[in-house]
């Protein structure tokens, strides 16, 4: 609305009028100025999205959607599918809404999503629009410079900085930059003045009336004030009105006849209105190029087109002075106010003084000791004394001159504080023996001077540069320059500064060469050379090589232990040293040592190097080994922790009953016994196979333990097979290969059965009567065979086709297994190793090996109710792993299948006819073996006719 | 208790009254079981001290509820004398440690005395064994001490030459205080190995002799042969203090888990709380 309805109350819901709401419509209004300046046939009706919508009836006619098809480039929004048998409430009802344009939604009822200005929080939205209205004004209006105004062309890329301070300083778009706190201080004085009026009515009669009508004036739009800078409103753009009459400046016609004003503006707009159309000419009806628009020509019918084109303009002139109205009322009463000269600024320019300088302060710094040690030489010597009698006194006063006279005077001040406590030093202050030590001081430092003069010219440094690296050298614990070489050659020669300059490499290291009590590993050479290179290395500063230590012997975690005690070793030494040259006591480092090492308990070299000085004895240090530990299941369950082998492969249990003990002894003799005589062939045989396993291995030892003396024993398993696991196996093949395990269920009971046989004794007599077959006892079937083909073949003699065909779903079979198995025998031969090399360290350590403890190293004997058919299939493999926890067991079925397939795989491989080197060597010892293996052969031969016949 | 002496309750977290109490209590059942048993060892009790467990030279270990004073289940398995039991953290599992060079776990739970597992990997008696959250850690006489993580799958063992007399854990759980039969007690760091301190001075050569931490980790404590107690400073391993507190072998220590609280027995029979 005008901002004059602004005064008023609306009661009632005005009503609308249907042209204003739509919102096409007042888009429409806005893009007429567009649309205005062409002539009405070039025109175009539009939509709101600015598309057209009509093309003519030539050009396609009217048009919708998307090219005339579907609401939207994606097509009709599918409706997503969702199952009505779970949410059938959710089913949504379709509306008609759904199969709308936006446009016919917005038209039927205007439910379309839009922007609402609501939301619009910070006022940017809103700012935004007003700018964008206001710049559009301007550039409708035509403006007080011809042609493009500046500022058109030269734009500001972003917010000014002016803005952005404000925005951090809290200010948001849309609002005053005025506090409101100007405002109140303005009411205040403004009732102070009524105030002052009230009293001084009488006196100044026409100042009052003066100032009454300026207060009126300001109680004019005491609302509107508060509105503009309430803080709520930014400050309006304000539309300049450029000059455009010919009244003089600040002349207003209509002052006192404020009524006139709009009439005129409104005539004013229609002239204009005029000027850019002269007259309405109806739309479609074009007008040839000689022709002249006419009379005729004119659209009669194009009536409201007008109207609300003024209506538009119109609004906005009256805003227009209702802001400068503004604008001038604030510039009577705000603008003085708000800014005024302040009568005193916080602003004081601070001055600092200079610092007052202590009068004792010297500008250059001196040196306390050595300087001191430098000047010291001109004073008179003092007399030669004769040393005392004590040859031990005579030492030590020689051995503290000559370290006072190296590390200076505070040393001597140190010397003389414990010489209170000590009587051996009290030749320091003035005892026994105190002349000669000012002799042999004096000596010394005579010494020192001429080695520092010679330095000097030397090594062409300064005497204090010279001094002061040396002091410098003795607080960081280096090592001073060998006196001894330098101080007997006087000579400057160049050979001379060479031997200086090693000597000065040598200076930057810790002393290495140190007294035999000093060297912390004296036990271990090779560990000493290593400590001293690191001594070496820690002092010396600068890059290091890479591989300090030679690192192929040792772990990482080795060195590092090591180092650590390196760096704790050297510490205690640079403490030892310390303390010696403290106390120039040689028997006091051996008395130091030590303690210091007790302090230091952490390190385990420490405490041993305490042990080798106190008890000259050997301490063994505590040997950290590791190995695998299998706790049982149900252990895991009590303590509530996850078993660590859970899914893993189980360890094999050892045999329980009697029966299966006394199979498996029977199986071990012969195995033993046939595992050497066969050694030799197998050996080729092993290096044959990529992989030597020891599973491998035992199911080879495990085949050729089938000969005739095992085979009584090892026959009911292989016509177990025969009757179960092969039968399976063929059903698996006849169903696809898809399953590739043996029911179970059906093999637990085979199991059973033919053990309890087992237990009679004469299993073969009564499985062979039981399956109606021959089976004959003295000749033993042979052990390379396929047990499958020792029940084909005596179930349908001479059938060569129904055997091959058996025989041919059987190998695939096998070859699908064949990866399976292989991974799993790594397993096996893995956990078996580990147990034997644990078995055979802990054997070396043993005093007294004990027979229990070789067989298992942890077991959980849980419970004896696993069947025993088990245990007798396992005992041909794996004997050798000896840990075993029983509950595990019933996960091992799928295992137990696989090991059956992969002994079917191995007595396989003898008689397949493939042309690998291992099968070669199998027939070659097969030729040696008797009966069975012709039997076997002859079986080779089928095979082979099997396979000519496909 | 006479043959070799009994080891006495751990301090209990009721404090000095309820100690005093459960340690007359374990003295009672230490008599009656041994009518039963050669001897009486080590009797633990479960942190609710609702239930004990005893164990002795009859191979068998003896769960009595303390409210009763009844057996509740006796567990069978060890081959010769039992040296030391433990409860684990949740009192479900006993787990025992023999001169049959096995340490062994029972089922509290079950009705089966069968243990629920063995671990023989020892080559000699098991003198001591404690209990963490996930680990069983034993002493041997082999010179070993040996980690079971059960979490892990791991076996760690630990060679220290000399034989393991008795173990005991530190309270922050960090190091081991294993007393050897050379007389000297050695502390173990247990993640690395590492031998970080000896403690000397006691003497302890044929007696299955107890040591421990004091409750607040810094000194360690001792008995000695001749009737002494020693105290160790933990860092400096110096004897701080060491006095006579029996008239013959102390044979266990132990320390109250919270207070300045001491029980030692002795092989003359008594039984002593050092209080502050």
């Amino acid at each position: 609305m005008d901002e004059g309805d602004e005064d008023y109350v609306v009661y009632g819901t005005p009503i609308e009028r249907e042209e204003e709401t739509s919102a096409r419509k007042r888009r429409a209004i806005a893009d007429a100025g567009q649309l205005r300046a062409l002539p009405p046939w070039k025109q175009e009706v539009r939509d709101e999205e600015g598309r057209r919508r009509f093309h003519g009836a030539f050009t396609g006619g009217f048009s919708a959607g998307y090219y005339n098809t579907a609401g939207s480039k994606e097509g009709w929004t599918p409706q997503t599918f969702t199952s009505s048998r779970k949410n059938r409430a959710d089913v949504k009802q379709q509306s008609i809404y759904n199969f709308l344009d936006e446009d016919d939604i917005k038209d039927m009822g205007g439910r379309a999503l839009e922007t609402s200005m609501q939301f619009d929080t910070f006022g940017f939205t809103a700012a935004e629009l007003a700018r964008k209205e206001a710049e559009k004004e301007q550039e409708k209006r035509p403006s007080a410079i011809p042609g493009p105004v500046p500022d058109e062309i030269v734009r500001p890329a972003a917010n000014s900085i002016g803005i952005k301070l404000l925005m951090k300083m809290g200010w948001r778009q849309g609002r005053s930059i005025k506090d409101t706190h100007a405002d109140s201080l303005y009411e205040s004085r403004r009732e102070a003045r009524k105030a002052f009026l009230a009293f001084s009515r009488d006196k100044d009669g026409p100042e009052l009336a003066e100032i009454e009508s300026s207060r009126s004036e300001s109680e004019k739009y005491p609302e509107r004030s508060d509105d503009i800078f309430g803080g709520t409103k930014s400050t309006p753009v304000y539309v300049l009105n450029p000059k455009q009459d010919l009244h003089g400046l600040g002349y207003d016609p209509f002052k006192h006849a404020p009524e006139f004003r709009d009439r005129k503006r409104s005539r004013e707009s229609r002239d204009k209105d005029r000027g850019n159309n002269k007259r309405k000419y109806a739309p479609g009806f074009g007008i040839g190029a000689l022709e002249e628009l006419d009379i005729e020509d004119e659209d009669i019918y194009a009536s409201g087109f007008d109207f609300e084109q003024m209506e538009v303009e119109e609004v906005e002139p009256t805003k227009m002075i209702g802001d400068s109205w503004h604008k001038l009322v604030d510039r009577k009463r705000g603008s003085m106010l708000s800014f005024k000269v302040a009568s005193n600024s916080d602003y004081v320019l601070e001055r600092f003084r200079p610092p007052v300088i202590p009068a004792d302060f010297e500008s250059r710094h001196k040196f306390p000791t050595t300087l001191e040690s430098t000047n010291k030489f001109p004073e008179l010597p003092p007399p030669e004394v004769p040393p005392p009698e004590d040859n031990n006194l005579r030492l030590l006063i020689e051995g503290s001159a000559a370290m006072v006279a190296r590390c200076g005077k505070s040393i001597e001040d140190l010397y003389k504080e414990k010489s209170k406590t000590n009587q051996l030093f009290l030749f320091l202050s003035g005892g026994e023996g105190h002349n000669y030590y000012e002799r042999k001081l004096w000596e010394q430092k005579q010494k020192r001077g001429d080695l520092g003069r010679q330095n000097n010219t030397k090594s062409m440094k300064s005497s204090d540069e010279k001094m002061n690296a040396e002091n410098r050298g003795k607080v960081l614990g280096e090592r001073p320059l060998d006196r001894s070489s330098k101080a007997s050659s006087l000579s400057v020669d160049v050979k001379e500064v060479i031997h200086l300059q090693s000597n000065l490499g040598d200076t930057f290291i810790k002393p290495v060469g140190l007294s035999e009590s000093l060297k912390p590993f004296k036990y271990d050479p090779a560990k000493q050379e290593r400590f001293e290179q690191f001594l070496r290395e820690k002092y010396h500063g600068g890059l290091r090589a890479a591989q300090p230590f030679i690192t192929n012997i040792m772990s990482e975690t080795d060195r590092a232990r090591e180092r650590l005690d390196f760096e704790a070793a050297a510490e205690a030494i640079e403490k030892g040293t310390w303390s010696k040259e403290k106390e120039t006591d040689p028997l006091s480092i051996l008395k130091d040592l030590p303690f210091i090492n007790d302090q230091r308990f952490v390190s385990s070299t420490e405490v041993e190097k305490h042990g080798v000085s106190k008890d000259e004895q050997k301490v063994i240090h505590p040997k950290r080994e590791e190995f695998e530990w299998r706790p049982s299941p149900i252990l895991c369950k009590r303590f509530d922790l996850i078993d660590p082998f859970m899914g893993k492969l189980p360890p094999v249990q050892r045999p329980r009953s009697r029966m299966d003990s006394l199979i498996f002894m029977t199986e071990t003799i012969k195995s033993s016994k046939s595992e050497e005589a066969i050694a030799s062939t197998r050996d080729s045989i092993l290096l044959s196979h990529s992989e030597s396993k020891e599973t491998e291995k035992q199911l080879i030892t495990q085949e050729t333990d089938a000969e005739p003396i095992a085979a009584d024993v090892q026959r009911p398993v292989d016509l177990y097979k025969a009757i179960f696991s092969d039968d399976s196996d063929d059903d698996d093949a006849d169903e696809g290969n898809s399953g590739h395990s043996t029911d179970p269920v059906k093999t637990n009971e085979g199991a059973n059965m033919t053990l309890n046989r087992l237990v009679a004794g004469d299993f073969l007599e009564s499985l062979g009567k039981e399956l109606g077959l021959e089976v004959p006892t003295d000749k033993p079937g042979p052990p390379d065979k396929p047990p499958n083909s020792i029940l084909v073949e005596a179930a349908s003699k001479g059938d060569i086709n129904s055997s091959s065909v058996h025989e041919k779903l059987t190998s695939q079979h096998e070859e699908f297994d064949r990866p399976m198995e292989e991974k799993h025998k790594d397993n096996i031969s893995k956990s078996a190793d580990n147990v034997v090399t644990n078995l055979s360290i802990n054997q070396n350590e043993e005093s007294k090996p004990h027979s229990r403890h070789q067989r298992s190293r942890s077991r959980t004997p849980d419970s004896d109710s696993s069947d025993d058919y088990r245990d007798k299939k396992r005992k041909t493999h794996s004997r050798r792993r000896r840990s075993r926890s029983p509950s595990t067991d019933s996960s091992s079925d799928r295992h137990r299948s696989k090991r059956n397939r992969s002994k079917a795989t191995h007595r396989k491989r003898g008689t397949t006819d493939t042309d690998s080197s291992s099968d070669h060597l199998y027939r070659d010892r097969s030729k040696s073996e008797g009966k069975s293996r012709k039997r076997s052969r002859h079986h080779k031969h089928r095979r082979k006719d099997g396979h000519k016949n496909r | 208790m006479a043959a070799s002496g009994a080891e006495v309750l751990p301090g209990r977290r009721e404090g000095g009254g309820g100690e005093a109490a459960v340690l007359r209590g374990t003295r009672g059942r230490c008599w009656r079981s041994r009518s039963k048993a050669a001897s009486c060892l080590s009797i633990p009790s479960r942190r609710d001290n609702a239930k004990l467990v005893s164990c002795g030279g009859d191979r068998q270990l003896f769960y009595w509820d303390v409210s009763s004073g009844r057996v509740i289940r006796k567990f069978r398995g060890h081959d010769s004398e039992v040296n030391s039991v433990k409860f684990n953290e949740y009192n479900s599992v006993v787990v025992s440690a023999g001169y049959d060079r096995s340490v062994r776990a029972f089922d509290c739970r079950s009705q089966s005395a069968e243990p629920i597992q063995i671990v023989d990997s020892f080559q000699d008696s098991v003198m001591s064994v404690i209990l963490t959250k996930t680990e069983i850690i034993a002493g041997s006489v082999d010179g070993t001490v040996r980690t079971f993580d059960i979490r892990m799958g791991r076996e760690v063992v630990d060679n220290l030459g000399h034989p393991v007399n008795c173990i005991s854990l530190s309270n922050d759980g960090n190091c081991i205080l294993a007393g050897c039969l050379d007389s000297t007690l050695r502390l173990l760091d247990r993640s690395t190995g590492e031998l970080l301190q000896e403690y000397k001075g006691h003497t302890c050569k044929s007696f299955k002799m107890d040591c421990c931490l004091t409750n607040t980790d810094a000194h360690v404590v001792s008995g000695s042969e001749d009737g002494f107690i020693f105290f160790w400073d933990l860092v400096d391993a110096s004897v701080v203090s060491s006095f006579r507190a029996h008239s013959s072998v102390v044979t266990s220590v132990s320390y109250h888990p919270k207070d300045a609280c001491m029980l030692t027995s002795s092989v003359d029979g008594t039984v002593r709380v050092w209080k502050q």
